[in-house]
């Protein structure tokens, strides 16, 4: 899904399926959410191009947004390795401890 | 056969000692009254010439001259010849010089220096004595050392057993003083014929020749100064009431330091609650590495977690916003400052090398690994494995070389940024590590899992211990009480408590705890409560409380060098001492000497002792005599050190069956009842 796109010389960015805003509006949550979504989903965005987004100030927040949503996608498979690994020890401890524990109740 | 005695103090050492006055007519007492064929005066880090003469003369050739040598910080016992004294003398002197408090100690080399030639001295280092040579320290000094000094006759008889150890011997270490009133009766005995130095150096070459008792080798050794002796297996006190049992038991527990002591009734419960929650916490102290085992991880990721602060990232993220929105608002008022790219660019991230390492180490292991080789190769070859471990090096290398550059970019970036934003008044994009961020709210998210999982009640372990389970199981907290009484410390839970089924929430308010160390927060997510079932699965009795006290407290006399046990039948039941008790102390009598008194049938004869001791009292001119006889159980007669006898038969009835009469009357009735 599309995040970030350029029309009538302006940028913009959507949470949710069509519902597109001006990039000048942009919130901390907002921005929070687009991060997850940056991580997680298949995140695409129009490239960054000085030509077609005139909007003087919307080129600059789109310019670093850009930047900064490349630089999360280019390190999405590293995330993915880290975040798995994070703590595996101890949530599979914590579960398998947990089944055992459940299994020898049933009498398995 | 002779007696040694090579660790005797008759001169307290100035720096690290007590003054005494020495009392040669003692330690003439000593050696004459435990008829010792050879001692060594071993004064800690001097020789007194002088003395060591005037002792000489009084006790004739069985004095050798010695020191005891503060080595390395363990204690060595160098003895010589009694002859050259001037010589040893004047090398004697050089360890009192160099040893002027009790902090400083003689380097092995040092010893070498003074010495010179080791060969001609006995050397017998602290083995299993404290403070101890190290091991690595008798390995420099080997061939000079072949024998060890311990403490008693469990660690004597240990020694002689085990391949790797030293020759043991087993020394008084008394200093000699008037007011002395009893010897110890710590001595070796030596298969030789003379006393000299180079005889007794043989004998220490060999544990074939070292022996706890005159004639009985390693199975008894010498209780008493007057020569009784008790088997270094499992011994059975009987006697009639008052005839000095307890005294006996007393007596020997006062002699030796390392002995565990089971008294009369000391297991028996009196005040059910009370003795209930003080064997409970007792259990907890007991097992807590049950509990630290179980949360070692969840430690690890609340040790990890706690660093995380959720808000300042919050924070981060709205000043990055907040800047760049106001950056681009401020477009027109760029001045030549902030117009340069980089006035606004952002930092490089590195590549996190972790997982390339762990891949290089992983095939690594592939590739080394001789155990399951056959298998590896069935499914991939070496050369691959070789080309792979090539490749992920080569690739860890160009990461390396990228981190370099990023790192050498981003300072660069930051020494520029600073200079071009502190010459214009121009707002400025802050700088943000997105990739961190979003790494902590995993991190988060995770523990959240973590702590919700482990809050499951659930039994973690169950440890079998003779016909009782120790169940470990978890309970969560019940209210911020039990996280105080968990504490220890004097400090409010309760609104930390309000956020208990909120992880992330609660771990922040435990932050708040001023008092709550740190390292501490993964204790206050679950408890562990341990409880005994017996072998119905259910809850203790009082009664069983005790039993399970007993058979622990024996189970764990393996760390003692004495097992005294005090009429045990006073607390517990026949069935239970005969099913339970008497095989577990033949066990550990097996490793440790158990002395137990008992009027019991069940314990005194059923238990199979390897030897008896019958106390008697006697009145003799007004005055109460104590007298000890003892023999094997299987002996028609027991024996007093002077020779006096008492039938075997005769004393087992009385003292364990209440006389021959009631135990004829109880057989028969036993029979009518069977019949």
């Amino acid at each position: 899904m599309k995040y970030l796109k350029i029309e009538n010389s302006k940028g913009y960015y959507q949470l949710e399926p069509n519902k597109w805003v001006e990039l000048d509006q942009i919130g901390k949550d907002d921005l929070l959410t687009l991060l997850d979504k940056a991580i997680n989903d298949d995140f695409e965005m129009d490239d960054f191009d000085t030509e077609t987004l005139g909007h003087k100030a919307h080129q600059i927040i789109y310019k670093h947004l850009y930047q900064k949503f490349n630089e999360l996608k280019e390190n999405k498979n590293r995330f993915k390795d880290e975040s798995e690994q994070l703590y595996k020890s101890a949530i599979e401890k914590y579960s398998e401890s947990l089944k055992s524990e459940v299994d020898s109740q049933n009498g398995n | 056969m002779k007696k040694i005695d090579l660790h005797l103090h008759t001169k307290a050492s100035p720096i690290s000692e007590t003054e005494f006055v020495f009392s040669l007519s003692k330690l003439k007492e000593y050696v004459e009254k435990l008829s010792i064929d050879c001692i060594a005066i071993t004064d800690h880090n001097l020789f007194d010439l002088e003395q060591f003469n005037e002792i000489s003369g009084r006790l004739g050739n069985t004095v050798l001259p010695g020191i005891e040598i503060d080595l390395e910080k363990g204690h060595l016992l160098l003895i010589s010849e009694n002859t050259e004294l001037n010589d040893f003398e004047i090398k004697c002197k050089q360890v009192e010089n160099l040893i002027k408090n009790k902090a400083e100690y003689l380097t092995v080399r040092q010893l070498k220096e003074i010495y010179v030639d080791l060969a001609k001295y006995i050397l017998i280092p602290h083995y299993d004595k404290n403070p101890i040579i190290r091991p690595e320290i008798i390995d420099l000094l080997k061939p000079h050392i072949t024998s060890g000094e311990v403490t008693s006759a469990k660690k004597f008889k240990y020694c002689v057993n085990d391949p790797n150890s030293l020759v043991p011997v087993l020394f008084s270490d008394l200093r000699f003083k008037q007011e002395m009133t009893e010897f110890s009766p710590r001595q070796t005995f030596i298969d030789i014929n003379d006393t000299s130095l180079r005889a007794i150096k043989t004998c220490l070459l060999d544990k074939n020749k070292v022996f706890l008792h005159h004639s009985e080798g390693h199975r008894f050794f010498q209780v008493f100064e007057n020569g009784q002796k008790l088997s270094t297996g499992l011994n059975v006190i009987v006697g009639e009431r008052s005839s000095g049992k307890t005294y006996t038991l007393k007596t020997i527990a006062a002699m030796y330091d390392n002995v565990k002591h089971i008294k009369q009734f000391e297991l028996l419960e009196t005040d059910e609650e009370n003795d209930k929650k003080k064997f409970d916490e007792l259990l907890t102290t007991k097992q807590s590495s049950v509990s630290e085992q179980f949360l070692k991880e969840f430690k690890d990721v609340v040790d990890d977690v706690k660093k995380i602060d959720r808000i300042k990232n919050v924070k981060i993220v709205e000043s990055y916003l907040s800047s760049l929105l106001k950056v681009a608002a401020d477009e027109e008022k760029k001045d030549v400052y902030s117009k340069c790219t980089i006035f606004n660019d952002s930092k490089f991230i590195e590549t996190n090398n972790e997982t390339l390492k762990k891949l290089i180490s992983s095939t690594e292991t592939l590739i080394e690994n001789i155990e399951y080789r056959d298998l590896i190769d069935k499914h991939i070859s070496k050369k691959v494995l070789l080309e792979l471990v090539v490749d992920l090096m080569k690739k860890y290398v160009e990461v390396q070389e990228k981190n370099q550059k990023i790192l050498w970019v981003n300072s660069l970036v930051i020494n520029i940024k600073n200079e071009l934003q502190s010459s214009t008044a121009s707002a400025h994009i802050k700088d943000v590590a997105f990739y961190t961020i979003l790494l902590e709210k995993e991190k988060l998210k995770k523990y959240e899992t973590i702590a919700t999982q482990i809050k499951r009640e659930r039994t973690i372990e169950q440890t079998d211990v003779r016909r009782f389970k120790i169940v470990a199981s978890t309970k969560i907290f019940n209210g911020a009480q039990e996280l105080l009484n968990k504490s220890g410390i004097r400090a409010t839970f309760s609104t930390a408590f309000n956020f208990y089924n909120h992880p992330i929430e609660y771990l922040e308010e435990l932050k708040k705890i001023d008092r709550l160390p740190e390292t501490e927060y993964y204790r206050y997510f679950v408890d562990v409560k341990y409880r005994i079932i017996n072998e119905y699965g259910a809850e203790v009795s009082g009664g069983e409380r005790s039993e399970f006290n007993l058979l622990d407290k024996i189970q764990n006399a393996h760390h003692y060098d004495l097992l005294l046990i005090d009429e045990p039948e006073s607390s517990f039941d026949n069935l239970f001492l005969k099913n339970e008790v008497n095989e577990q102390i033949r066990q550990i009598s097996k490793a440790v000497p158990v002395i137990i008194v008992t009027h019991n049938n069940t314990v005194g004869a059923s238990i199979k002792p390897d030897f008896l001791l019958y106390t008697k009292k006697e009145i003799v001119n007004s005055k109460a005599i104590y007298k000890i006889y003892s023999g094997n159980p299987s002996d028609q007669k027991l024996k007093t050190i002077d020779g006096e006898e008492i039938n075997n038969y005769d004393i087992l009835l009385n003292c364990l069956e209440a006389g021959d009469i009631a135990y004829t009357e109880r057989n028969q009735s036993y029979e009518i009842l069977k019949n």
